[in-house]
């Protein structure tokens, strides 16, 4: 396993209190293997993020507990600047949401694609430059060696995500964190993205887990998914079993509320009700108040089931 | 590029001429320079054939072209009270004007930048907080007051800069720091406000996901980021220090121009004044383009939208 989570525990202390953002999740991605991180805003899937990379607000964010193992190695217990110079942007890289603000506008790309390469000590002087124009055709910057001095305006969105990418996965990292990496961007330029990440995984084996909200994307890139509800996983598994019998009453709801081509009804089928607040969380199960198919044993922390090789779900109603 | 100069400097010369035009009135609306003159019982007739000599008789908007015609030649008239041309006089004047400017801008700078982005860094931490209270001290205290207190301190007690003069690089020290710590403050603010907006952006935060050295992302890639508001601010600053230098340069017997300007304002020696304010506006001019110029080196964007 590239990267194995156990029981991560993110907590912002907030002035309000507590916010148990990431509340004991596990999880695991081998090499080769992407993950989906699904689930609505506030989930907790982007602190997840960035608690692989000990990169959590200033001041606020703490990892109050479990352990994060890359290659076996312990990332919790390292120090910051051990995370800096080994593990960022070396060994696990993190592909952020917004490609039109994600690049420096006053830095050359040159400056930046190296910057990544130069700061590990992967290449310099004349290496460092075909290494950069190495990565830069790898993520299709058509002529790549002329643009070295281009500025980040004088690209497209698309361009400036696949920049990224290429400042990513210069150092050839072992784990790809992306972040919602399509988002911002439109449908056409979106597939190309999508494929730019599969080939980039099947060049270099990187471990990928996406984050993302959009089923459609994730159904498109991952091997596995890991629905996220108010900082908890709920249900996980291989793909296509997700999608073909979501065991989660929550997974179920999210793929009902996806609206399809030739469908008669008229209205959006949303969840009813809202997450629960992070910072005095419900005792038992998060879903419960919104959950259609609510009982009395509800009350108390569900137990995880597993109902298939790989495939498993926190809820009563399976056990 | 080169339309952009053209354009601005079309702009500046109008600037100019405005400002030539309300210099030119409203000197003479502070009274008639003869008197000052003459003697106090000096005969009507001895008065009436100076101002003929000077052309003061003159209806004041033919006055007016003559003084724009004769500038074009680059003919300011005699000083009244030097009996040499104005335009030396000023011209004279001008390098000691600009190095005190200079140096003072510099000494703000050199104060403001490091106090500002340690603040955003650091913020609310002590740094934050002393660098605040230094600043505010600058713009608390006016310059004439900042200056007799350097000579104080530095000149008459420590002994170990000159008080007064021009000449050396130690003469420039204390006028630049008495010119300098006013803008301090307010230049420290921008500094600090524009680093911790870029601090919080996304490339900033990609950059660390990406492991750049903290070192890095604060002095080179956030900095370049939160220089052009301070550029604009600095251009202003550079302008007003060259203009409003002359209690500066008063209290330290600097031989600038707004000292001169003063001085010839009290003495209502027009040409003087005219030169002096007409050349003070077209350095203001020139300062402003530079700095418009120098956005594009920090911002690409800039560069590209022009």
């Amino acid at each position: 396993m590239v990267l194995e989570v156990h029981n991560l525990q993110t907590h912002l202390h907030l002035k309000r209190g507590i916010l148990r953002a990431v509340d004991g999740i596990s999880l695991s991605v081998g090499e080769g293997e992407t993950l989906g991180l699904v689930g609505e805003s506030g989930s907790g899937k982007t602190l997840t993020g960035l608690s692989l990379l000990r990169l959590l607000p200033k001041g606020s964010g703490r990892i109050a507990e479990g352990s994060i193992k890359l290659d076996g190695q312990e990332l919790t217990t390292l120090s910051d600047s051990a995370m800096a110079r080994d593990i960022r942007g070396r060994r696990i890289a993190m592909i952020m949401q917004d490609p039109m603000t994600s690049l420096n506008p006053v830095f050359s790309i040159g400056d930046q694609v190296s910057n990544p390469l130069r700061n590990h000590n992967i290449a310099h002087g004349a290496t460092l430059r075909s290494k950069v124009i190495d990565v830069l055709t790898q993520v299709r910057i058509p002529s790549a060696e002329k643009r070295l001095g281009d500025y980040p305006h004088q690209f497209s969105g698309g361009q400036r995500q696949r920049i990224v990418a290429a400042m990513a996965i210069g150092c050839t990292p072992r784990l790809l964190v992306a972040d919602e990496p399509t988002t911002a961007l439109d449908v056409t330029i979106q597939v190309q993205i999508i494929a730019l990440l599969r080939q980039i995984q099947a060049d270099t084996g990187t471990g990928i887990i996406l984050i993302t909200h959009d089923l459609g994307v994730a159904a498109s890139l991952c091997h596995r998914i890991a629905v996220m509800y108010a900082g908890r996983i709920v249900e996980t598994g291989p793909v296509r079993r997700i999608y073909k019998s979501p065991a989660h009453p929550y997974t179920q709801a999210l793929l009902a509320a996806i609206p399809r081509l030739g469908d008669k009804r008229a209205r959006l089928q949303a969840i009813p009700g809202q997450p629960p607040s992070l910072i005095d969380p419900p005792t038992g199960c998060r879903f419960a108040p919104r959950c259609p198919a609510r009982m009395d044993k509800c009350a108390e922390p569900p137990p995880t089931v597993t109902l298939a090789d790989g495939h498993e779900a926190a809820c009563w109603k399976l056990a | 590029m080169l339309a952009l100069v053209l354009r601005r400097l079309w702009q500046g010369a109008i600037s100019i001429l405005g400002a030539s035009v309300i210099i030119f009135v409203i000197s003479r609306l502070s009274g008639d320079p003869v008197v000052m003159l003459v003697p106090p019982d000096a005969p009507p007739s001895l008065i009436a054939e100076i101002r003929t000599q000077y052309g003061l008789d003159q209806p004041l908007v033919w006055q007016y072209l003559l003084f724009v015609g004769h500038a074009l030649s680059g003919d300011f008239g005699n000083s009244y009270r030097w009996q040499m041309p104005a335009l030396k006089l000023i011209l004279d004047r001008l390098p000691a004007t600009i190095q005190l400017a200079a140096c003072g801008l510099l000494f703000s700078v050199a104060l403001a930048v490091p106090i500002g982005v340690l603040s955003a860094v650091h913020r609310g931490g002590w740094i934050d907080r002393i660098g605040r209270i230094f600043a505010m001290l600058g713009q608390a205290m006016p310059a004439f007051w900042v200056g007799l207190l350097l000579i104080l301190v530095f000149a008459v007690q420590l002994n170990w800069l000159p008080a007064f003069g021009h000449g050396t690089p130690a003469h420039v020290v204390l006028p630049a720091i008495a010119l300098g710590w006013y803008p301090v403050a307010a230049q420290t603010r921008i500094v600090r406000s524009a680093m911790l907006d870029v601090l919080d952006s996304d490339h900033i935060r990609l950059s660390r996901a990406l492991g750049t050295p903290e070192r890095l992302i604060v002095w080179k890639y956030a900095l370049r980021n939160a220089a052009v508001p301070l550029l604009t601010m600095l251009g202003v600053y550079f302008a007003a220090m060259l203009g409003g230098a002359f209690v500066v340069e008063t209290i330290f017997a600097w031989p600038g121009v707004g000292r001169t300007v003063v001085e010839a304002v009290f003495s209502r020696d027009f040409p003087v004044v005219q030169a002096g304010v007409l050349f003070t506006s077209i350095l203001f001019v020139l300062s402003n383009l530079l700095v418009d110029l120098s956005y594009g080196l920090v911002d690409p964007r800039i560069r590209d939208v022009r």
